[in-house]
């Protein structure tokens, strides 16, 4: 069912779309009777009488609204819809009455198309899908998958769009992948990087702020490791000669190399150092500071011990 | 980058009319790439075997003209100017803006002086004139101009075409910086190491002095308990205050 598209739209998604989804899924998974989980499986194979198997996944539905300008269909926002399993459709009143309420707000937005969750577009999508040519002649289908596979690189989001595919003779709407690339607004991007630098909550010691900082600087240079390992490797397999030298890219790279050393100059040097030398210097007196009050503290503490004592009367004091 | 795209489809007109014609009619063609505006890659056009033909003949000169486009500098031009043909102005100016790019290769930092010397010009204000106009704008080379100090900070130059020799030193320089990279990923490992080792010991510390803490306020309940008049010897309270205020 997935080719590549040939429609020649461009797709842009912006991560709000993302997110909402995923919360949408997220609460409807975890607002399930029983709550899907690990102890559920462990009750179900109990003495309930109930079935052995885990209960369904959920599929969420909703509708995605954006603006299309020519050939880009730029994806802005979505909102939830029921889904009525007895007619196999959305609930089309409902979806009216938002999208008159959402054109209010946001008179651009138009109806682009709709998501669900799931790991692969089904045949029962299409009544859905064609349901809503009516609002929107080409609509888009946005898939996520909500299982988590970590050693995936990419995001669990798919875009599909219908064409008309003849088939064993007979015409018919099948779905078709298309690409598509995330766009962000200034907004956005400032809540992914919040969400993504998530800090320990109880503001840990210095060492766990230290150790996420870290972190964060590791993987990123090691994203730039692989990448100069990436060159090197085809620089090398140019000069043993088993690709051919194409000369644009050398020269791309020998004028990327030549920025390297990024900054030498002695200006930066001595700017460097000095900074270096205040932050040394200002952990240094800070710990003066709370090696002074520690050994304040100490000294009237044996006061107080050795007052308290010499007052009772009778023993030398102070050893 | 977008000077690679840009150039992109002048090579390959250039190519295709190279490779369709031979010999002396590949003059004026090499003429007309090299007085190109947007053109600044020339390697492949030398890459073309009816091009490489010309060596040796009548027409080798233009051969020449093409290779030093490809590889050489002002200067070299000046000290040849006897065997190769009389450049046209857009000729000169390109090789003027190749020389530059020659130039930011080595140094990052480049004096007034030394740009003036390369490029025969005598004061600094058409020095000045022509790195904005012709290099900036034209997209080859973005950097800063210091004019207190006369020089010109380069912080990009676009590359020029690679000589044979030159493979070689840039998968030098790549294996330089894979291992750099690879070595500060080591350390910042083993400081993230170091950190949550140091961050563990305090808490095992911490807990170890709370739980003394607790013993000891145990057994001076205790004692206060079993001893009618409360005196402490002196050591049992010098301890048990030393161990408090630890």
């Amino acid at each position: 069912m997935a080719s590549s598209s040939s429609s020649g739209l461009t797709f842009k998604l912006h991560p709000l779309v993302i997110v909402n989804i995923s919360d949408h899924y997220t609460r409807v998974k975890s607002q399930m009777h029983p709550p899907i989980g690990p102890h559920a499986n462990d009750n179900s194979n109990g003495t309930d009488g109930a079935t052995s198997l885990p209960p369904p996944v959920p599929r969420v539905y909703g509708c995605v609204i954006g603006i299309q300008r020519g050939r880009t269909v730029e994806i802005f926002n979505s909102f939830e819809l029921l889904y009525d399993p007895s007619t196999h459709s959305l609930d089309r009143s409902f979806l009216e009455k938002k999208q008159d309420l959402y054109k209010k707000v946001f008179p651009n937005f138009y109806i682009l198309g709709w998501y669900s969750t799931g790991s692969d577009a089904q045949e029962s999508d299409m009544h859905i899908h064609k349901a809503l040519m009516d609002i929107n002649e080409s609509p888009v289908y946005v898939l996520l998958n909500p299982s988590i596979n970590h050693a995936q690189k990419d995001l669990p989001v798919t875009i599909y769009e219908s064409e008309l595919h003849v088939i064993d003779g007979i015409p018919q709407l099948i779905f078709v992948r298309s690409n598509y690339t995330i766009e962000t607004v200034e907004a956005e991007r400032i809540s992914v990087d919040h969400v993504a630098h998530l800090k320990p909550s109880d503001g840990g010691s210095a060492a766990t702020q230290l150790a996420a900082h870290l972190t964060g600087i590791h993987s990123a240079i090691k994203m730039l490791n692989s990448r100069i390992r990436v060159l090197h490797y085809y620089l090398l397999a140019m000069q043993k000669g088993d690709i051919l030298c194409e000369n644009s890219l050398l020269r791309q790279v020998s004028s990327l190399l030549r920025r390297l050393p990024a900054i030498e100059s002695e200006k930066f040097q001595d700017d460097f150092l000095m900074e270096y030398n205040d932050t040394l210097l200002i952990t240094y007196l800070a710990m003066f500071t709370n090696c002074s009050s520690t050994m304040n503290e100490l000294v009237d503490k044996f006061n107080t011990a050795y007052d308290r004592h010499s007052r009772r009367g009778g023993r030398t004091a102070f050893m | 980058m977008d000077i690679e795209q840009k150039q992109a489809d002048l090579i390959d007109h250039f190519v295709k009319q190279a490779s369709a014609l031979q010999g002396s009619a590949l003059c004026p063609l090499i003429a007309e790439a090299t007085s190109n505006t947007s053109l600044f890659a020339f390697s492949e056009i030398l890459a073309i075997p009816s091009v490489l033909q010309l060596e040796g003949t009548s027409n080798s000169v233009y051969l020449d003209v093409l290779r030093l486009f490809a590889h050489g500098t002002w200067s070299d031009y000046k000290r040849n100017a006897g065997c190769l043909p009389q450049l046209v102005p857009e000729q000169v100016l390109k090789l003027k803006q190749l020389t530059v790019l020659t130039l930011a290769e080595t140094n990052k930092v480049l004096p007034y002086d030394q740009l003036m010397q390369e490029l025969d010009i005598t004061n600094v204000r058409e020095l000045e004139d022509f790195l904005i106009n012709e290099c900036m704008y034209a997209g080859i080379v973005r950097g800063k101009l210091d004019q207190l100090r006369r020089c010109f900070e380069v912080q990009f130059a676009a590359g020029r075409d690679l000589r044979p020799g030159q493979l070689g030193s840039m998968i030098h320089t790549l294996s330089n910086w894979l291992a750099t990279s690879d070595n500060l990923l080591m350390s910042i490992q083993e400081k993230i190491k170091w950190a949550d080792s140091m961050s563990e010991l305090d808490k095992k510390h911490r807990k170890e002095v709370e739980d003394r803490v607790e013993e000891v306020k145990k057994s001076l309940s205790l004692k206060l308990q079993t001893v009618s008049r409360p005196t402490l010897t002196s050591e049992g309270m010098r301890r048990s205050t030393l161990n408090l205020v630890e």
